[in-house]
């Protein structure tokens, strides 16, 4: 304190006190030596001498001096805080229940951050993991119907070689599809496999962890390689070495085993190998095959701006060559991690990001509103402490201490909240949100977070009661009865509750609109009816069905032994599951009426394409609204017929549909020679999403003329159990095929799947209703606290009343009307504020307005009973103070 | 040079001036000039220094918490800063001084066979 003094109070600069030192030296040296006799100028200058150099002196002096300032304030700052924090360890020690209140809350509210922290770093914060992420950009080909479309093996090379600002360009397809391996001991196994082009290792800069990865080489020789994922190697290899430069069976094949990437790599799908598929001598028309995602990496320096540029003149060229396919076709550019994390989950993370805010602001009023109550009980220490000759900034900065302390404990029990939630969190999250094989993880960059969380939490709820507690004039505080002081205590606290009511009605309506989503979502009528199907993926190896006729034997061996179990309503074989997987992946056709004037290849519209077994629409309980279903006149030999489904019949122009001739070919292989069908029924429009904005386009064709190596196998149960059914049909394929490696792979049901379809609905709709409900109890506790504390306050005022003659009524009345005046006006502040804020979340809705009547007419209804349920506590008591006890008591 | 043969003189004579105007704040709080004049006719020249390196070692002691510094009034009636000694530099000039003896002493004995 005493060394405190002499900077605090005469604050001189370290320079000017340093001068008027030396300068009231010479000057006595000076007239000691006149008074030796000596001459004065001499006198003068000798002292001068005698001092040496002063510009040195001063020059350390002043470092010293400085360096000795700078330990002073740090060494004061540190005994101080040293000081305030045994105090308030003391203080919070004292008061138990509000400690544990306190921490508690604030552990709920810095752990729901921590949790949702974890997942925004994982998706938008963190970098791809590939050497210069920065310089990697998606490519999409645009046309007039796509902003973001996949691009023509072709077009990829051209851009590859004519760009000046790419380093290598390289695509792989988007979907992950599977292909079977045949093991050693003569099972099978499906395995998820990616297509690739030979670059894309370089590209995204992954080096091999052994062998090595795709060469142009490779390409040139149309070799079957594949690189396998750490994962597989782990689970299936073993890790062993030896399977590099090895060949493998797949889908009947022979394939080298060129390398191991690491699992980081994963994250462009979530699959167990990627497959290199050559591109070399292409006919002129796979220039409208467009089946790539295209990423490229841009050499240092170049900006994606002209890397845009670079590429359009490119593309500009290519329309000029190629007006048949490229005439209208451009390209656009987007950083990878743009493309990976998308949209959707970018939109879901803020979402999460906001309402945790929003929850851990109610949480600082409520321990904020606990700390006011506090202060006002500790008016006469702290009024003690300023006579004491405490500063009010002192006094502040110790109640700081204070509360950084308890949010401090708040934030170590929160980090063990967060643990909890991401433990529990990825069972929520939906396949599909998350790119690759993201994983939330809980590492110091969460812990870190915690802490300064903490930290400002800290500050922002303990500024206010600090201030307030400090706002008093000590003679009056010390002479009075602390029941007696209210003021601007009370107002303050009035306010934090209504914000308390106002942030949890905006919770509680984002969260029903959300609800309301998924509740339309659900309910959505998709065309077919998903209850009791079982679904799996049938997957014969190749060898031991050489022939179709042999395939078809076993598919028509299996359905009629499937349909011959007990509990089977119908069987049915699908290429693909609606809502769900394909065997094709996204494998668009390309359709055009026989007889109609041909169109550009980038004109051709494209439909889906589906192989069925007739019994498809029956098990699915799905419509045919015109012509008729497959049956056996669809025999391998007749001519080929197909079915569409409304969307496709409406695109033809408006004639009837049943009898058209369609020629049908593959949308990457346009060279092939078209398959004509014929047009003998319209199926009702299946709905993949219920918020798709356009229809989907279908074309199903009888599995008795068109064939797959894989397939799905359909079962409709008459009872609910339909995935118990699971065993048996596995037994009625091993009974079939003797050999045994017949691969059965994704059981499943068409409810799991349609579950999973509506999971980011859920997902969001179970989070946010969550927290709203957090925030909703966290803000009735502050209101039961408020006012069971101003009950206590006023239990003498109330003893008063009843006295002089106020019924219990009129107490309950004005303890109830104070009350509900706060939380009407925070309700009122909540529903302004949620028509505000509902316009942001209009993309995550479906089926409900933003301003839905019904959301705000409950949320109203919801918080209204809570809040009665909060008030009736402290109104009853209040209620049943007895007058006599009331007025005795101090 | 070896890097010692030059800091031991110097040291010592850190540490000797140091323990001097301890020593001479003993008496009680002086401005510099006057812990300069003292030491000048206590040691009877046999301590000769410039002016300006008391300074340095006023500030040192002062950074060290030996002696604190106070703005009070020089002879001239003018505004002066004054060096008091601290608790801690009490016991610092003590320990000193113990050195010292134990040091000195030691010579002596040597000295006197």
């Amino acid at each position: 304190m005493k060394r405190s003094l002499r900077s605090w109070l005469w604050r001189v600069p370290l320079d000017q006190e340093f001068d008027e030192e030396i300068a009231l030296h010479l000057e006595m040296r000076t007239r000691e030596l006149i008074a030796a006799g000596m001459d004065p100028a001499e006198a003068r200058a000798q002292a001068i001498r005698k001092m040496g150099d002063v510009r040195t002196l001063k020059r350390e002096c002043v470092d010293l001096g400085r360096k000795r300032d700078r330990e002073m304030h740090v060494t004061l700052f540190l005994e101080e805080l040293r000081d305030d924090i045994k105090f308030a360890f003391r203080q919070l020690l004292a008061a138990p229940a509000f400690t544990l209140v306190a921490t508690l809350t604030l552990a709920l509210g810095i752990g729901a951050n921590s949790a949702i922290f974890a997942l925004v770093d994982a998706t938008l914060l963190r970098a791809l993991p590939y050497p210069n992420p920065d310089r990697l950009v998606t490519i999409w080909e645009t046309s007039a119907i796509s902003a973001k479309g996949f691009v023509s093996p072709p077009n990829m090379q051209d851009w590859n070689s004519r760009s000046r600002t790419f380093e290598k360009i390289a695509g792989f397809t988007p979907s992950v599809a599977s292909m079977v391996l045949a093991k050693n001991d003569g099972t099978a196994e499906t395995i998820s496999r990616q297509w690739v082009t030979a670059g894309i290792f370089d590209v995204l800069g992954v080096p091999p962890i052994a062998g090595r990865t795709f060469t142009a080489d490779d390409e040139q020789k149309r070799a079957r390689v594949v690189v396998f994922s750490e994962g597989l190697w782990e689970s299936r290899f073993n890790r062993n070495p030896a399977i590099v430069g090895k060949e493998v069976k797949l889908d009947g094949e022979l394939w080298t085993v060129v390398g191991i990437v690491p699992k980081e790599f994963e994250i462009l799908g979530k699959t167990s190998m990627w497959a290199m598929r050559p591109f070399v001598n292409m006919p002129p028309r796979a220039r409208a095959s467009y089946q790539l995602q295209v990423v490229g990496r841009m050499k240092p320096g170049v900006s994606i701006e002209a890397a845009q540029s670079d590429l359009v003149a490119v593309a500009n060229g290519l329309a000029r060559e190629f007006p048949d396919f490229n005439k209208d076709r451009g390209v656009a550019l987007e950083p990878m991690h743009d493309t990976m994390v998308g949209s959707d989950l970018k939109i879901t993370s803020m979402l999460f990001l906001g309402v945790v805010g929003f929850v851990l602001l109610i949480c600082c009023a409520n321990v904020a509103n606990l700390l006011l109550a506090r202060a006002t009980a500790r008016t006469r220490e702290l009024a003690v402490r300023s006579a004491l000759g405490a500063g009010r900034l002192r006094i502040v900065r110790q109640l700081l201490t204070e509360s950084v302390v308890l949010a401090l404990i708040g934030g170590v029990l929160g980090i063990g909240v967060g643990y909890g939630i991401l433990r529990v969190a990825p069972l929520l999250i939906p396949d599909g949100l998350l790119p690759g094989t993201v994983i939330l993880q809980f590492d110091m960059r969460v812990v870190a977070f915690c802490a300064v969380a903490a930290l400002i939490v800290g500050v922002l709820f303990g500024i206010a009661p600090a201030w307030q507690a400090t706002s008093f004039s000590s003679p009056e505080v010390m002479g009075s009865d602390t029941r007696t002081t209210t003021g601007s205590g009370g107002r303050l606290r009035s306010l934090l509750v209504m914000g308390e009511v106002a942030t949890a009605v905006l919770l509680l309506f984002g969260a029903g609109l959300l609800l309301r989503t998924l509740m339309a979502v659900e309910s959505f009528d998709r065309g077919f009816k998903a209850r009791n199907v079982l679904t799996m993926l049938v997957d014969p190896l190749g060898s031991t069905y050489p022939t179709p006729e042999k395939l078809r034997q076993f598919f028509d061996q299996v359905e009629a032994d499937t349909r011959a179990l007990p509990g089977v309503q119908d069987v049915a074989w699908s290429s693909a599951v609606p809502l769900g997987e394909s065997v094709f992946g996204e494998y668009p056709f390309n359709y055009q009426v026989v007889g109609d004037a041909p169109l550009e290849a980038s004109r051709r519209p494209t439909t889906n394409y589906q192989i069925v077994s007739p019994t498809y629409f029956s098990t699915l309980d799905l419509a045919i609204v015109a012509g008729r279903n497959f049956d056996e006149r669809d025999a391998p030999a007749s001519p080929r017929v197909a079915i569409v489904n409304e969307a496709l019949a409406r695109s033809l122009g408006g004639r009837n549909p049943i009898g058209l001739q369609l020629a049908v070919v593959p949308a990457d292989s346009p060279n092939d020679k078209p398959a004509i069908v014929e047009i003998v029924g319209v199926a009702k429009q299946v709905k993949q999403r219920p918020d798709e904005t356009s229809d989907f386009v279908q074309l199903y064709t009888p599995l008795g003329q068109d064939l797959v190596g894989d397939i799905m196998l359909m079962v409709r149960t008459q009872t609910d159990r339909a995935s118990a059914l699971a065993p048996s049909v596995r037994s009625v394929i091993e009974n079939i095929d003797r050999t045994q490696t017949t691969s059965v792979a994704s059981v499943t049901t068409l409810e799991d799947v349609e579950w999973a379809a509506t999971g980011r609905h859920r997902f969001r709709a179970v989070m946010v209703s969550a927290f709203a409900t957090l925030a909703v109890v966290l803000a009735m506790v502050g209101v039961f606290g408020i006012l069971a504390y101003s009950v206590q306050m006023r239990i003498r005022d109330f003893g008063l009343r009843r006295a002089l003659g106020a019924t219990s009524g009129d107490v309950i009345r004005l303890v109830v009307g104070g009350a509900a005046k706060v939380v009407a006006a925070g309700m009122a502040i909540g529903l302004v504020l949620s028509a505000a804020f509902a316009r942001l979340i209009t993309t995550m809705l479906f089926g409900v307005q933003p301003l839905d009547f019904v959301t705000f007419a409950l949320v109203t209804i919801v918080l209204g009973i809570m809040t009665a349920l909060a008030i009736a506590g402290p109104a009853w008591r209040a209620a049943r103070i007895d007058p006599a006890q009331a007025l005795r008591q101090k | 040079m070896p890097p010692t043969s030059n800091k031991t003189p110097n040291a010592l004579l850190h540490g000797a001036l140091d323990a001097l105007i301890l020593k001479t704040l003993t008496r009680g709080p002086s401005h510099g000039y006057a812990v300069a004049r003292f030491i000048e006719e206590t040691t009877g020249d046999a301590f000769l220094i410039e002016d300006g390196s008391l300074y340095p070692a006023l500030y040192r002691l002062e950074r060290k918490g030996w002696v604190e510094a106070e703005w009070g009034t020089s002879e001239l009636g003018r505004r002066a800063k004054l060096y008091r000694l601290t608790d801690a530099g009490r016991t610092q000039l003590a320990a000193e001084m113990a050195t010292w003896r134990k040091f000195s002493t030691g010579v002596s004995k040597v000295f006197a066979t």
